[in-house]
């Protein structure tokens, strides 16, 4: 018998908004696109996700923000940060699970997780050097396309060190190593292994455990996946879309404070939904 | 028309006692450009130096550079001071009360009078400045120096204050005696040079006086803090930030003393009443080290907003009782003030010694989790502080490989005690102590939530 409860999770990041409708498993899973003004149309992404999943606004239970755009988001229950959602989604992929790096377009971090909650967590949001911001700027710069740098990365046979830790210093960096002639392979391999570098050493913190599951935009660069279980020497996991993590584990949140509620016959905390734009600060 | 400047709202204290201290800086402040004009010595100085009651005993007026530069930030007027520094050329990273003092001294040394709208009136020209060679902190030698090319008739005193650095197979007390007879010699150097240039004898009757009552206000102090383990927790960090005025800036003097009477009897009160820093009492959080955002000391509020309080902080807390600091009987108050300065650095050491692994710094987490009952640990790494801050990643990770998760024991539903892992999340906050572009609201509070939600699955499960 099919289930009639949907919950929905939505992620709204730096550069992307997700939102993934569940009832079973993933009724729809919709990935928005990037750019500051369509971060307030996750509205739409929010219609899409709907569309497809075959169901109604109202028919949703809870949804569950998350995400730095979190806040303002009229149509969400209840407001979660990142930290909680991944922990949850990642142990919807994977059960067994004890660490999710996260690395996305503004910041990455690393979440010690317990039964699908975090028991502990780092974070760098002040610099771009240890986030997907920082390949961006730097295919850029190259005039290659971020989603291929795992690729030509790979096919390198000694990567170059990049000595700038400023992401703004390293963009200028490799360029004026490419007008030095050196391979792009190993430039874009220098790259990865800067990131990786950086946030492999700000998750040894938190004593990394034999597995680990990779997630975020950055997770798609199987080389950087590659590269971080070298570093930390552990195996490294990813989701099959890596990017809806967060919303998933919004999604699972939403539902799990549905079914205390039901126990304890205490109300949920809901607000009066709104599919409407989202206002950003 | 002129653009209005933002003033910052008024941050809720729990404590009336927390509360009276903006006034009393204030006045000490401004006490210090009375003095000036009176005629009285003034002396640039560093707090925690040991050297309060000597200054005191020779009526010379202690003009806390370090307080300055955070009365600088808090109020949101650091940032002209910086850039002044700045276009000195010296760098930014440099720690910023130092370069917000080197800012300000240049520009009133430039006017001859105080920089405009400086605030509370400004910070007075000194006398004579009394540095410090301190392991602690490098500026408290530099500092000073810089100064001195913006007022080169104003003479240094440099008070060298060491204590042996922590080794797990060398016992303090073989070392001792050396320190003390090093730090004692340092202090009667200072003494000279005071006399020196007040013209005026040191009256070791009234600095035995001083002493004596800085050791009581000392051991009150510590009492008066040990009434934060109650639950709920009657005080937190955030008013401890104010509190800690009278501990550092004014010890040995009535005042302080009479102070801490006051917050104690207040505590005391609280506690009968079972009145928190917040109704609810959900998570008891341990201030582990670095200095405060001066300027974001809502962000305090903010904790407790979600039901998080701080009964616990290691920064200005140079407070252990003075009995237990190993300090011999002598009548030589110079004695006694470098007895209180070794016992307090080391006090930590033999307990260090006991567990692997572990170290002072450590230590004191672990003293101070077990004593208040702590369920998290929140520090901040402010960027432009290393002596200091550098350490507390350090301290963090050497914490949770020597002492997490920790083992304790709870009552279950049937009646009958099971062992549980207690675990000790952290949060690292990223900010500086005065320079406010260093600081995202934003992005701190999204952590303190993560943190917040952290703290709730962690004790979710110990439930």
């Amino acid at each position: 018998m099919e289930l009639k409860e949907y919950y929905a999770g939505v992620d709204i990041g730096s550069t992307m908004t997700k939102v993934v409708i569940m009832n079973r498993g993933i009724a729809s899973a919709i990935i928005g696109p990037t750019g500051a003004e369509q971060r307030r149309l996750a509205d739409q992404v929010m219609k899409k996700a709907l569309k497809e999943a075959g169901v109604s606004f109202d028919s949703l239970i809870y949804i569950v923000a998350t995400g730095y755009g979190r806040i303002n988001v009229p149509f969400a229950d209840r407001q979660i940060t990142e930290i909680s959602c991944h922990a949850k989604g990642v142990s919807y992929f994977f059960p067994e699970s004890e660490m999710c790096i996260d690395i996305g377009g503004q910041d990455s971090k690393g979440i010690r997780i317990r039964d699908g909650k975090p028991v502990d967590f780092v974070m760098n949001d002040k610099c771009a050097a240890g986030t997907g911001r920082f390949l961006e700027i730097t295919a850029d710069a190259l005039g290659i396309k971020v989603g291929e740098m795992g690729e030509i990365a790979l096919a390198s046979k000694s990567s170059v060190q990049i000595s700038n830790l400023c992401t703004i210093f390293a963009e200028q960096e490799v360029v004026e190593r490419l007008a030095d002639g050196v391979a792009l392979n190993d430039l874009v391999a220098g790259i990865l292994e800067s990131l990786a570098g950086r946030v492999s050493n700000m998750v040894k913190r938190l004593s990394v455990p034999k597995e680990i599951v990779v997630t975020g935009g950055v997770a798609k660069n199987a080389a950087i996946v590659d590269m971080l279980s070298r570093r930390l020497g552990c195996k490294a996991g990813v989701p099959p879309e890596p990017l809806i993590t967060g919303a998933v584990g919004a999604a699972m949140i939403g539902k799990e404070i549905v079914e205390k509620a039901k126990k304890t016959g205490v109300k949920p905390e809901k607000k009066r939904r709104r599919l409407d734009k989202v206002k950003i600060f | 028309m002129a653009e209005e400047k933002k003033r910052p709202r008024k941050r809720r204290t729990a404590t009336v006692a927390a509360s009276n201290i903006a006034p009393m800086v204030k006045e000490s402040i401004t006490g210090t450009l009375k003095a000036a004009e009176e005629g009285k010595k003034l002396a640039y100085s560093f707090i925690c130096c040991s050297y309060d009651e000597i200054l005191m005993a020779m009526d010379i007026v202690p003009v806390w550079t370090e307080n300055y530069a955070g009365i600088c930030g808090a109020k949101r007027d650091a940032e002209r001071f910086l850039e002044r520094a700045q276009s000195l050329g010296f760098s930014r990273s440099l720690c910023t009360y130092a370069l917000c003092g080197i800012g300000f001294d240049q520009w009133r040394e430039e006017l001859k009078e105080m920089p405009p709208e400086a605030p509370w009136g400004g910070q007075v020209r000194p006398d004579f400045m009394l540095s410090s060679g301190q392991i602690l902190c490098d500026p408290r030698n530099k500092w000073y120096q810089a100064v001195q090319e913006f007022m080169p008739d104003v003479p240094i005193f440099n008070v060298d204050l060491p204590y042996p650095l922590y080794e797990d197979d060398i016992e303090v007390s073989d070392v001792q005696d050396y320190y003390i007879r090093h730090i004692t010699d340092e202090l009667r150097g200072l003494i000279r040079f005071l006399e020196e240039q007040t013209g005026k004898k040191i009256d070791y009757d009234r600095l035995r006086e001083l002493v004596d009552l800085g050791e009581r206000t000392w051991n009150l102090i510590w009492e008066t803090y040990e009434l934060r383990r109650a639950v709920p927790t009657p005080m937190g960090t955030g008013d401890a930030m104010n509190t800690m005025v009278p501990m550092v800036f004014m010890l040995g003097t009535q005042e302080a003393y009479d102070f801490f009477m006051s917050l104690n009897a207040e505590l005391k009160e609280k506690i009968s009443k079972k009145e928190g820093v917040v109704k609810d009492e959900k998570y008891r959080l341990l201030w582990g080290g670095g200095l405060p955002a001066w300027f974001a000391l809502k962000d305090f509020n903010y904790f407790n907003s979600k039901g998080a309080v701080f009964p616990a902080e290691t920064t200005y807390r140079m407070i252990e009782p003075i009995y237990k600091l190993n300090m011999p009987d002598t009548d030589d108050p110079v004695e006694r003030l470098a007895w209180r300065w070794l016992g307090y650095w080391t006090y930590w050491y033999d307990k260090a010694k006991k567990r692997p692994g572990s170290h002072p710094d450590v230590e004191r987490l672990i003293q101070y989790i077990e004593d208040y009952r702590i369920d998290g640990i929140v520090m901040h790494e402010a960027f432009s502080c290393r002596t200091w801050h550098l350490s507390l990643i350090w301290q963090v990770n050497q914490l949770q490989k020597i002492y997490k998760p920790v083992p304790v024991l709870v009552l279950g539903g049937d009646g009958k005690e099971k062992e549980m892992q207690r675990e000790i999340p952290a949060l690292i906050l990223e900010s500086d102590i005065i320079d406010i572009s260093s600081y995202s609201e934003v992005e701190t509070r999204s952590r303190i939530d993560a943190f917040i939600e952290t703290l709730e699955g962690v004790k979710g499960r110990q439930a």
